[in-house]
């Protein structure tokens, strides 16, 4: 009978490896499917996955891996958020040198802000593509319509935490774009004004209060943007992200064609080869988790272990968004400004990429292109699961008969429409040019912005009628969308100058 | 079908290399390879090459390689400018190279770098720690390094440039006297005096680039590349500029850019300040006043030129008179001209110059109308004008004689606008009546009544003055006569 100190001391030995054993459970890497199935659902962060996944799951082009790479450059982000708060004070005074000194003392400061900054730009880019892939993979099909929502949330909350997050250094683009947006939050203005009567119903002064804290952009507004941008809008995130993760398991994975009937597929290696059908054995009713009929004599073929070949997908993925990060912002140092100057505006003050298509819209009416046509967009998009339910295509890229030509079809009328717009209004200006005293009212409904909305709706309806699909009519108004978004974007970006005017080239811009 | 994962392991081994790399690459980037820490491990072989005395070898073993700064709250700047400039206050360090070199002339020894810190002289992004970002010409930052010759500009911020010797601030003391000479003051504010054409200069030299149109200049688009430029041809850098072509040498347009880069209303802690700024300050609250003939050199030679003969201006399209012509100040009466540098001429480019407008003292008034008046004959007495003038048979001799050059209704054109509120107001009777019949000599303003021809009677005379005197009126009533001077000719466009 050993002593209690002959046993502290032999536990003392054994310390390495006890602690090994309750680190890694397992204590190898799994060799049998049992114990890769353990290993996947006995961790916390691996267990939202199932134990198998479908082999088309795996295929590289069909996802890209973009929702995994939007994640991915969200945990960049908050990892490399959180070192900046370190530093970073949220002070009109305090702030702009807080940066400053992030970019020139800290060690690795500037690098750390950079990785932050590309993190940030990558996440809005594969959120808006990862929703492209979805919709033409035709993935937010039934049962797939709550996610498609809560994708939709996370889209917005990804805009909010970029807008929220580029107004933090206090720089002059910083000022100004608060000055912008609080502008475009107090544009129904335009609309209550014109009907006369703001002194009793002002919901756009409200909501420009609500943001500003204040009647003037200044340290109350700042501290609200902090607020929303370090806490509650990835408080949310995060929220949205769980459901939108722990949803794709409930829903089935990700969509994907009915296998036919039949016989294992093809599966090099032995082992992990085929679930073969045991004919012996007998299913309960408990076998019927979804779908008309239990899942009798029948594996679930064409599955394979998600560990390790998801979780290889995964990390693939992970360390290419990594990498990219990591090398975009070795290169290119994230912008910082003069420091704020409410005396001398940006010319012209450009909002970042990601929100001059809607610039291009406000420049137009503010109430219009910065409220209202969002506002039908993200309407629109959160009712396309619900108004074509009728199902085929899920899964596969443009799976419907017909879609591609319907594709390419919008492709081609969005970009007609969009440039000819862009070049009329250009060349000939729009209704205040040419009727200075016009109502606002006419300037609100009927101006290039709300004109595309209408343009694009006629050519679905048209889509609609023609083809007898709600699906095809769908993916006509999807394609103007992005292709709108697209054009508008690239145009505010390159084209518009000083003044908003026209320019081939901003090296043809006037110096200041 | 083959193993799926293969491609993914690939791709996790390449991107991991990758990242790793680029991690490495990073921190050696940033803590290693800084164009400072390069610097000052140069800096450190010069303190060990010069350790010959105790002094020496207490520098050396006191030296540590790593960011230094000097953090002053009350000028609210953080300069890191020492974390390269090592040896700016060793006074040993004259035969190196910058910028390890001390400070030239000594100026540190009055100056100390821990007090002062350096961009309050010298401009330029404090907060940078690379050469490139502290000189900031291409950089986002407001106010860059400045060039050390313009350096003189920010004595200012803390001195009174009239108590430094001209010595050690030749270009601004240069620019300040030209300033003056050029009689810049005509058209420009500056400390609350000065015409009303062009744009106060009190806070110029705090402009930022982006407040500047450099479209028509070369890069580096700096404020006083802009100022120089713009000193030597307006109109080249300033689209359609009224501004006078200043007609300066390279080194005098030089100058007026100190003189405008020290134009900045900077507030600095009283303790900065030395003793003559903070009478500089008192003294701008309580002027003294100037003499004549500096008035008239400051404030009107640049349109009124010597004031000895009228004179067309091309910018203004018109005449501007000559205010120290001979038979002008024989026939005014100081209180009409004493009115009409109070007042201004509405209408035209002469401002009004009394305290409130154009910022002349009550002294300085008088000062310069005696300074107008000055050596002119005292006119002999002018019998009373006795005939009653007739107003309608004034308009004809008015339209045919006088209408051509100061304008249908009195409106003016090339010749002063007599129907002007001020000049009814402030002209006597006396002054109109010589005027029409002498002339004004050094102007075309011909004279009606010459001995040895005369054009007007004496009745002629008075009907004219009988007109004149409704013009007043008639200027409000636009439907007498159309004004038959276009447009673009007149003043009313200006």
């Amino acid at each position: 009978m050993a002593t209690a100190t002959q046993e502290f001391v032999h536990n003392l030995r054994e310390l390495p490896h006890t602690v090994k054993d309750a680190w890694f459970r397992l204590g190898k890497t799994p060799e049998s499917e049992r114990e890769e199935s353990q290993a996947t659902f006995h961790n916390l962060f691996l267990h939202i996955h199932s134990v198998r996944v479908h082999v088309r799951t795996l295929s590289p082009t069909l996802t890209f891996g973009l929702g995994l790479m939007a994640a991915a450059t969200f945990g960049i982000t908050v990892v490399t958020g959180l070192l900046l708060m370190v530093y970073y004070k949220p002070s009109t005074d305090l702030a702009y040198q807080s940066i400053k000194d992030i970019h020139f003392t800290v060690y690795t400061g500037r690098f750390i802000r950079n990785i932050h900054r590309w993190a940030a730009q990558l996440m809005v880019l594969t959120v808006l593509l990862h929703m492209a892939r979805v919709f033409f993979t035709g993935s937010y099909k039934k049962p797939r319509e709550f996610n498609w929502l809560v994708g939709l949330g996370l889209l917005v909350l990804t805009l909010a935490l970029s807008f929220t997050g580029y107004l933090l250094p206090w720089d002059q683009l910083a000022y100004w774009a608060i000055t912008i947006g609080s502008n475009i939050a107090n544009s129904p203005r335009e609309l209550t004004d014109a009907v006369g009567v703001t002194r009793w119903l002002d919901p756009g002064g409200f909501q420009k209060r609500l943001l500003l804290g204040a009647n003037y952009v200044g340290q109350d507004a700042l501290i609200r943007f902090y607020v929303l941008h370090v806490f509650l809008l990835p408080l949310a995130l995060v929220t949205l992200l769980g459901v939108h993760f722990w949803r794709i398991r409930k829903d089935g994975g990700l969509a994907r064609p009915e296998d036919p009937m039949g016989g294992p597929a093809e599966w090099g290696g032995a082992r992990r080869t085929v679930f073969e059908p045991v004919p012996t054995k007998t299913y309960g009713l408990m076998a019927l988790v979804k779908g008309k009929r239990p899942t009798v004599n029948r594996g679930p073929e064409n599955t394979v272990m998600a560990w390790p070949h998801l979780f290889w997908a995964e990390l693939a993925v992970f360390m290419i968004t990594v990498a990219a990060t990591l090398i975009l912002s070795f290169y290119w140092d994230a912008p910082l400004k003069e420091l704020a100057n409410p005396g001398i505006p940006e010319n012209p003050a450009k909002a970042p990429w990601y929100f001059l298509g809607i610039q291009e819209l406000v420049s137009y009416s503010a109430f219009t292109g910065g409220l209202l046509i969002p506002l039908i967009v993200v309407v629109g998009l959160a009712l396309i699961p619900f108004l074509d339910r009728r199902s085929g295509g899920e899964g596969v890229w443009f799976g419907t008969k017909g879609e591609r030509s319907v594709f390419l079809n919008s492709l081609l009328f969005a970009v007609l429409v969009t440039v000819g717009m862009l070049i009329f209004t250009v060349d000939y200006g729009w209704l205040r040019n040419w009727f200075p005293e016009i109502h606002q009212l006419w300037i609100i409904t009927f101006n290039p912005g709300s004109l595309l909305v209408l343009i694009f709706a006629a050519w679905s309806l048209v889509v609609l009628r023609r083809r007898d699909s709600v699906r095809l009519a769908a993916v006509a108004l999807f394609t103007c969308f992005l292709v709108g978004f697209t054009i508008l974007t690239y145009f505010a970006t390159v084209h518009r100058g000083p003044n908003w005017h026209f320019y081939w080239w901003p090296s043809q811009w006037p110096v200041h | 079908m083959k193993d799926p994962s293969r491609i993914y392991r690939w791709t996790v081994l390449g991107a991991s290399i990758l990242t790793i790399i680029y991690l490495l690459a990073s921190a050696a980037h940033e803590n290693y390879f800084t164009q400072w820490s390069g610097v000052q491990r140069q800096y450190r072989e010069i303190l060990r090459q010069k350790a010959t005395d105790a002094r020496g070898r207490e520098l050396q073993s006191k030296f540590r390689i790593e960011l230094k700064q000097v953090s002053l709250p009350a000028l609210g700047t953080v300069d890191r400018c020492v974390t390269c400039h090592n040896g700016i206050d060793d006074p040993r360090m004259t035969d190196v190279a910058l910028p390890h070199r001390v400070h030239p002339a000594g100026i540190l020894d009055i100056h100390p770098v821990d007090r002062f810190g350096c961009t309050i002289c010298h401009h330029g992004q404090g907060p940078a720690t690379n050469f490139r970002d502290a000189k900031a010409e291409d950089a986002f930052w407001d106010y860059p390094l400045l060039p050390a010759e313009l350096t003189q500009a920010t004595c200012v911020t803390c001195h009174d440039a009239e108590k430094l010797p001209a010595a050690q601030i030749p270009l601004l003391a240069a620019g300040m006297k030209l300033y003056r000479e050029k009689s810049c003051g005509s058209c420009h504010k500056l400390g609350g005096r000065g015409g009303a054409l062009g744009p106060a200069l009190d806070n110029e030299g705090a402009k930022t680039r982006h407040q500047l149109t450099m479209a028509n200049l070369k890069a580096p688009h700096t404020t006083w590349g802009w100022q120089e430029a713009h000193f030597r041809d307006p109109g080249a850098v300033v689209t359609g500029s009224q501004m006078r072509n200043p007609t300066v040498t390279r080194q005098e347009a030089l100058a007026l850019t100190v003189y405008m880069l020290s134009q900045w209303k900077r507030d600095i802690p009283e303790s900065y300040l030395a003793p003559d700024k903070i009478e500089q300050k008192y003294r701008a609250l309580h002027p003294a006043p100037l003499s004549g003939e500096q008035v008239y050199r400051q404030y009107c030679f640049a349109c009124h030129g010597s004031g000895t003969y009228s004179r067309w201006d091309k910018t203004f399209k018109r005449f501007i008179p000559a205010v120290r012509g001979i038979s002008l100040v024989a026939a005014a009466s100081p209180e009409y001209l004493a009115g009409n540098i109070r007042q201004g001429r509405p209408g035209t480019q002469m401002p009004a110059w009394d305290k409130h407008a154009g910022g002349l003292l009550p002294e300085e008034i008088t000062a310069v109308t005696e300074y107008l008046r000055a050596g002119a004959p005292v006119p002999e007495k002018m019998p009373p004008l006795t005939l009653s003038g007739d107003a309608k048979r004034g308009v004809t001799l008015f339209l045919g004689n006088c209408a051509g050059c100061h304008g249908m209704n009195g409106r003016g054109g090339v010749a002063p606008e007599i129907g002007n509120p001020v000049f009814q107001k402030a002209a006597s009777d006396e002054l109109i009546v010589r005027t029409i019949r002498h002339g004004r000599q050094g102007t075309a303003m011909p004279a009606f009544q010459r001995p040895d021809a005369p054009a007007f009677s004496d009745q002629d005379v008075a009907d004219v003055l009988a007109y004149v005197r409704t013009l007043g009126e008639h200027k409000r009533d636009k439907a007498v006569a159309q004004n038959a001077i276009p447009a673009s000719g007149g003043n009313h466009e200006r």
